[in-house]
């Protein structure tokens, strides 16, 4: 309740992205900091952040046009070498600073995703509408891909590597990608086969993608696969069966706006300001290098993507969210005993420092571009 | 500023503008993607000419003179292949229709223009209402007396245009139960109505001069008339058209135009001012009910619906069609007016088996594209 008081006051004060105000009131709060937030039963709650997040990646998945997609290859391409220049770049950074390979990988391979949480969220709460808006859009669902399916073929080497299990490498990797994708576009079939016979209205349709949804959350969860993927191909498959979704129902409305105070608070919530600290410096010199890695190859390419240099840039600079999309999949791997993954008070810093300003960089760019509208619509 | 020289250009040439609908192609809502697809056009050639228009939403092509339905068809069709490739490239939907369904005019921005941000100073909301989309339809005269001659006969077949072209039935998500409702967010202009009865141009220019005395007015272009005078191309302009689903029957009405202005003056009438009467009624006839609407014959005061009387019409006007290399245009305004109806009966068929607001977009845009047929 205190994050949306000081959501809304920031906001209407100093125009401060409400997810900002979320994440400082969470980590203020936190089990590490001050104690007066405690993590009791840590699965359910992570349960309830990952529908959270599922209900974003489905209005991700709704709002990418895969026929745009094929019709200009550039985007695409963009997506790609974006990806590919921000693991290098991430990977060298944190090499320089002597983290070891694996941690370094795993590392790069987080940073190339742009979280669409944070991207999302203050793109519909400027009525965000244009060809940086679209971009911004794709990209983040490529390169979320793109993220997941090199920390799987990581997470799933280094399984091999130390444990020697065939089965639990190829597991955690590709084939729990395959398999969350299609239980995503089985049940989008079926559920836009169903929303077709009885002909719902928006709200109903809304209504049925919910609750579907968390039947989704629920069974990947119960069988260990990515929740993630399956979310965003259910949203992908909804919108190519011709769901229309209006404006109204942006963000799961109500829900979806209750949802998201929890997960911003939830994820900021989880992190120790000590650690924070240790690792700030290292932090800073790879947000850096992400940022100029996205920037360069994203405004590289776009005049032949069909927009201008300006707008290359600005949509690069919008990219800068991570924080969220990295939590939840570092809290996918908790219970591998990642030990790999012992440089939390690197991770920590970057996702504090990210979920404070880069959904700041995220509204300044979308205004810079000239696609914001909050006159219209409330 | 004096009215300017009326250029004498070729008797009945004709050329088309038209205002599309710049969508997006998820929610299917407007989109301010103006700016942003005219940068990229600007990289090729265009053919023919593109520009802003009032709101970011809108944008305005339009053809080159010609003397011919055949080569008018032609170029029509290439504006469209340029204008959906670069739509294409940039994620938007390119389509017609008299307005957009279920846009909220106050989510409208208006384009970075000087001469819309006068008019947007000027009208305050109505500038942003005007985001309604429309074909106007170019006829060359020889001289400046023809014009007006050919401006003042019209008048009596502008509910047929109305009528053919109506494609805006649904407004901020409602069925206004009118054909053409785009209409009324132009007749909402003071300066909008029928151009003053003046048969001589020299009297004309008095009439200009005092208006612009009164300091209301600065040039034609501030005049929203129903058919105005367009003195720098030589040629009379027909406004009253909604921009039609597709580019065919943009250029089938501008046939249909040219046929009729021939046919009047190979047969001129005389005109008075009372045969001016019933135009208000006729054309609000035309917008509320479309083809079934019921028209005054202003010569005869015959009552007699829309669609008879361009079915009679088109027997009349059609050895100057054959003349004029169009009687192809001419089949297309017949099929409209006897059996398949406007796009406006189109738009709530489609409503009507779809259930949505937005499938009438996304129908909207696949005739566009020349996938269907209407």
């Amino acid at each position: 309740m205190l994050a949306w008081l000081f959501g809304e006051m920031l906001y209407r004060w100093a125009t401060i992205p409400r997810i900002t105000s979320y994440g400082l009131v969470g980590f203020a709060f936190a089990h590490n900091q001050t104690g007066l937030l405690t993590l009791t039963d840590r699965s359910t709650v992570t349960l309830l952040a990952t529908y959270a997040f599922a209900l974003i990646l489905f209005e991700l998945g709704y709002r990418v046009n895969l026929k745009w997609l094929k019709l200009n290859r550039w985007v695409g391409v963009t997506a790609i070498a974006e990806s590919a220049l921000t693991f290098i770049a991430v990977y060298t950074v944190a090499s320089l600073f002597g983290i070891d390979t694996v941690s370094s990988l795993l590392l790069a391979s987080i940073c190339i995703s742009t979280s669409p949480a944070a991207v999302l969220r203050v793109a519909n709460d400027l009525n965000s509408r244009g060809v940086v808006t679209e971009r911004i859009l794709h990209l983040t669902a490529i390169n979320c891909m793109i993220a997941l399916i090199i920390f799987k073929i990581i997470v799933g080497y280094w399984i091999l590597a130390s444990d020697g299990n065939l089965y639990k490498a190829a597991w955690h990797s590709l084939i729990s990608v395959t398999a969350s994708s299609c239980l995503g576009f089985v049940f989008g079939i079926v559920v836009t086969a169903l929303l077709n016979i009885f002909k719902s209205n928006d709200r109903n349709t809304t209504i049925a993608f919910a609750t579907t949804l968390f039947a989704l959350i629920s069974i990947t969860d119960a069988i260990s696969i990515s929740p993630l993927f399956s979310a965003l191909a259910f949203g992908l498959t909804a919108r190519h069966r011709r769901i229309f979704l209006t404006q109204a129902q942006r963000n799961f409305g109500a829900l979806g706006d209750l949802l998201t105070i929890f997960l911003f608070t939830y994820v900021a919530a989880s992190l120790d300001g000590a650690q924070i600290a240790a690792g700030l410096v290292v932090a800073l010199a790879i947000i850096a290098a992400r940022l100029i890695a996205k920037c360069f190859a994203i405004t590289a390419l776009a005049r032949v993507s069909g927009t201008t240099f300006r707008k290359g840039l600005l949509t690069g600079v919008a990219m800068m969210p991570l924080s969220v999309f990295a939590i939840l999949l570092l809290e996918q791997t908790r219970h591998l005993e990642l030990s790999q993954l012992n440089h939390v008070a690197t991770i920590s810093a970057i996702v504090l420092l990210l979920e404070i300003i880069a959904p700041l960089a995220t509204q300044m760019a979308l205004k810079k571009s000239g696609e914001s509208n909050q006159e219209g619509r409330q | 500023m004096a009215l300017e020289e009326f250029k004498c250009s070729t008797s009945l040439t004709l050329g088309v503008e038209l205002e599309l609908q710049l969508v997006n192609l998820t929610d299917y809502d407007l989109t301010p993607s103006a700016n942003d697809l005219l940068k990229l056009l600007e990289r090729k050639t265009f053919p023919g000419d593109v520009k802003p228009e009032m709101t970011e939403s809108m944008i305005e092509v339009s053809t080159d003179v010609h003397a011919e339905f055949n080569t008018l068809r032609e170029q029509l069709h290439k504006i469209q292949a340029t204008l959906l490739d670069a739509g294409d490239r940039l994620n938007v939907g390119i389509c017609g229709g008299g307005t957009h369904p279920f846009q909220q005019w106050s989510e409208q921005r208006i384009y970075p223009k000087s001469r819309f941000h006068d008019l947007s100073t000027l009208y305050g909301y109505l500038a942003k209402q005007f985001t309604v989309f429309g074909q106007h339809v170019h006829i060359g005269c020889s001289n400046a007396n023809e014009a007006l001659y050919l401006l003042h006969a019209l008048n009596r077949y502008i509910p047929h245009f109305i009528a053919l072209s109506a494609s805006s039935p649904f407004y901020q998500g409602v069925d206004t139960l009118f054909d053409s409702a785009r209409l009324n967010s132009v007749f909402a202009f003071p300066l909008s109505g029928r151009a003053p009865f003046v048969l001589d141009w020299a009297e004309f220019e008095d009439y200009f001069s005092k208006m612009e005395g009164t300091g209301v007015v600065k040039s034609m272009k501030d005049f929203y008339w129903d058919i105005r005078p367009k003195p720098e191309f030589g040629t009379i302009e027909l406004r009253v058209c909604d921009t039609p689903l597709t580019v065919e029957r943009a250029a089938s009405l501008a046939a249909y135009l040219q046929a009729i202005c021939r046919f009047l003056l190979d047969q001129p009438t005389a005109l008075t001012e009372d045969q001016h009467l019933v135009y208000n009624h006729n054309r609000f006839q035309a917008c509320r009910f479309g083809l079934d609407g019921v028209m005054v014959l202003p010569s005869t005061m015959q009552h007699i619906s829309i669609r008879e009387d361009i079915l009679s019409t088109l027997r009349a006007i059609s050895p100057h069609a054959r003349a004029l290399n169009s009687l192809h245009a001419l089949d297309e305004i017949e099929n409209i007016a006897s059996s398949t109806g406007n796009h406006a009966t189109y738009l709530r068929n489609q409503y009507k088996t779809q259930g949505s607001s937005q499938a009438l977009v996304d129908a909207s845009i696949m005739q566009f594209r020349g996938r269907g047929n209407v």
